[in-house]
């Protein structure tokens, strides 16, 4: 009757939401390395709910802005996502711990040979993440107009649709082999651990228990 | 692509909703029971206007930012705005037309409140809440008596567990002080314990002078939990936060002896952005439910200030719609009536007679099916246990053992 699982506490096992691709494989190979058995999480096939088999923990798959809001409604206890996405979206969970891989900047950037910050027209800024971007020029006290780009980001002012882009940028590669460059850091980026305000009341033992046991683990 | 009003008309405005049948019943038998709880403890009940002015709600450190307020403007050009909490308006209240009235006063209030929250994030806009205000006594049993209603009120939600936890907004406060930063450091720290960052919190200390203080903050987001005062006592030194610690553990010890079913906890990193609360400050969640807190409240001295009366304050309000919600979930299972009354022909009237027995202690429903089998089909989906066949004599039937 209750497939949900969520009556009474005891029958509820503590849901870890997992950000998909990159920062699921350095999370599998860190829960691996403190002896987790992620066999069902690495063949997965279609599932989106998967044990550890080994622990009394489960994992959930989602996208990133997705895994905060399993953590805002309670839903899951533990999220593992990036802060890039904790930037764009806020919210009110935990942020505990800088698990340190998936490692990256925001940054501002323009096509070469272009002095962005020059002249009295109003700049316009191609980027996935308007609210980091508007946080960002609101700091400096600079009007901007903002333009939501699903896709490549790094089109738009090659387009000539904006002035620069604000976009995560982890090698730099991409940019250059498309005349772009980094004009200004905005903050730097890693995965990082969040946990749902009550959840952490609630487990406070086993929550507790897996952080120190997460931090025993050399950073990469 | 129009922009259309009648595009609208067919739904509620976000984070609204419509309220039916049993969702009102079971709100209403909630709103009932703190309705009674609070009156037997001699709180008199007040209703303030749905819309206020803008200004009422502009006390400095007020925590919720113009932005997150249902503006309206009236026809003289003030801005106006839906209530979007109760206290601050009862605050008014004490200042204003009762502001000749002994004191204590103890009010209490069930009534909605409305705030703008983020788009598409499936949070509600409009709240239904009940509290408690205790105007004009600063007192330690000023406290307890709105933390027993608390627990009382928290009862009233069995056979949901629950948990209170209380702080108290001096600890960070007088700790904060002594270290002499600016507002805007301040605020940083404030963020970082809040929402638990110890990464965050750690780099942004290491990066200030060293000094005592500076390792009792980092340690304030992880001091929580039943058995935190050791800890605390042993690693605060000066008199003025310890002063506080040992007030909150008086308050948690007697909280204790009261025996509740529910579990008492502490947070030390309690450091609440809606900063009109000065003193202690709680929290109540709901076991099996981890989605929000369903009652939240504290001590405000300074709030009737800003309406020109000195007072003391303490007070909670409830959060209706979560209590509901989580009882309901309990409750899905059995949605409609308790029993299903079918009479057979020629008894329909000695099925009314047995009606009449039976409700006050039953919610019944007549069946308007001609046969057994359909009764029975139509009680199963509707999750009816009983059904109950009027002849002769009455039979009952238990809807689940039959195939």
């Amino acid at each position: 009757m209750n497939e949900g699982g969520r009556e009474g506490i005891e029958m509820r096992q503590i849901r870890i939401a997992l950000t998909k691709g990159r920062l699921e494989k350095d999370t599998v190979k860190l829960f691996e390395s403190m002896g987790f058995e992620c066999g069902s999480l690495k063949n997965k096939g279609r599932k989106l709910i998967l044990p550890i088999d080994n622990k009394p923990f489960e994992v959930v798959l989602a996208k990133a802005a997705d895994v905060i809001t399993y953590i805002e409604h309670g839903v899951c206890d533990i999220g593992i996502v990036g802060k890039d996405t904790i930037m764009e979206y806020q919210g009110t969970f935990f942020e505990m711990l800088d698990l340190g891989f998936g490692k990256c900047k925001f940054a501002l950037a323009t096509k070469v040979g272009i002095d962005f910050y020059s002249g009295y027209n109003e700049k316009s800024i191609a980027t996935k993440y308007p609210n980091v971007t508007r946080a960002f020029f609101k700091s400096k006290g600079m009007d901007v107009r903002i333009v939501k780009i699903e896709g490549s980001v790094e089109l738009a002012p090659l387009l000539e649709l904006s002035d620069g882009i604000v976009d995560i940028v982890e090698t730099g590669v991409t940019l250059k082999e498309n005349g772009l460059f980094v004009i200004e850091e905005i903050a730097d980026i890693s995965a990082r651990l969040i946990v749902n305000t009550i959840s952490m009341k609630l487990y406070k033992k086993e929550i507790e228990a897996l952080l120190a046991e997460i931090e025993t683990v050399p950073k990469e | 692509m129009g922009k259309n009003m009648a595009n609208y008309k067919l739904v509620t405005p976000e984070g609204t909703k419509d309220y039916l049948f049993n969702e009102v019943t079971l709100r209403n038998k909630i709103t009932d029971k703190f309705r009674n709880l609070f009156y037997n403890h001699s709180y008199h009940e007040v209703i303030t206007p749905g819309l206020e002015y803008l200004d009422v709600f502009l006390a400095k450190g007020h925590g919720l930012p113009i932005e997150d307020l249902y503006k309206l403007v009236d026809n003289h050009g003030r801005l106006m705005v839906l209530r979007p909490d109760s206290t601050t308006p009862i605050a008014r209240l004490c200042a204003t037309r009762l502001k000749e009235e002994e004191l204590p006063l103890r009010l209490f209030y069930n009534q909605s409140v409305y705030s703008l929250t983020e788009q598409n994030r499936g949070h509600s806009n409009e709240v239904r809440q009940a509290g408690i205000e205790l105007i004009g006594d600063g007192s330690k049993r000023a406290d307890l008596e709105v933390l027993y209603l608390a627990i009382q009120a928290l009862e009233e939600l069995a056979p949901c567990k629950f948990r209170i936890e209380i702080g108290h907004i001096g600890i960070y406060n007088s700790l904060i002080e002594q270290l002499n930063l600016d507002e805007e450091t301040q605020e940083e720290i404030r963020s970082c314990i809040e929402s638990k960052n110890y990464p965050a919190l750690n780099e942004r200390l290491d990066k200030l002078e060293y000094s005592p203080g500076i390792e009792v903050i980092k340690r304030l987001p992880g001091l929580f939990g039943e058995e935190v005062f050791d800890e605390a006592l042993d690693l605060i030194k000066d008199e003025k936060t310890l002063d506080i610690i040992e007030y909150l553990k008086k308050i948690y010890v007697s909280l204790k002896q009261l025996n509740t079913v529910g579990t008492i906890t502490v947070d030390f990193g309690i450091v609440n952005k809606k900063d009109y609360y000065t003193g202690i400050v709680f929290k109540g969640y709901l076991e099996d439910f981890a989605g929000e807190d369903v009652l939240s409240g504290g001590r405000y001295d300074n709030l009737l200030g800003y309406f020109g009366k000195e007072a003391e304050a303490v007070g909670f309000s409830i959060n209706i719609d979560v209590a509901t919600r989580v009882l309901l979930d309990r409750n899905r299972k059995k949605n409609g009536a308790d029993i299903l009354l079918l009479p057979k022909k020629g008894y329909e009237i000695e099925a009314f007679h047995h009606m009449k027995e039976l409700a006050g202690k039953y919610v019944v429903e007549q069946s308007l099916n001609k046969t057994i089998e359909k009764s029975l089909a139509y009680a199963k989906e509707r999750g009816i246990p009983f059904l109950e066949i009027v002849g002769s004599e009455i039979e009952r039937m238990e809807v689940t053992k039959q195939s």
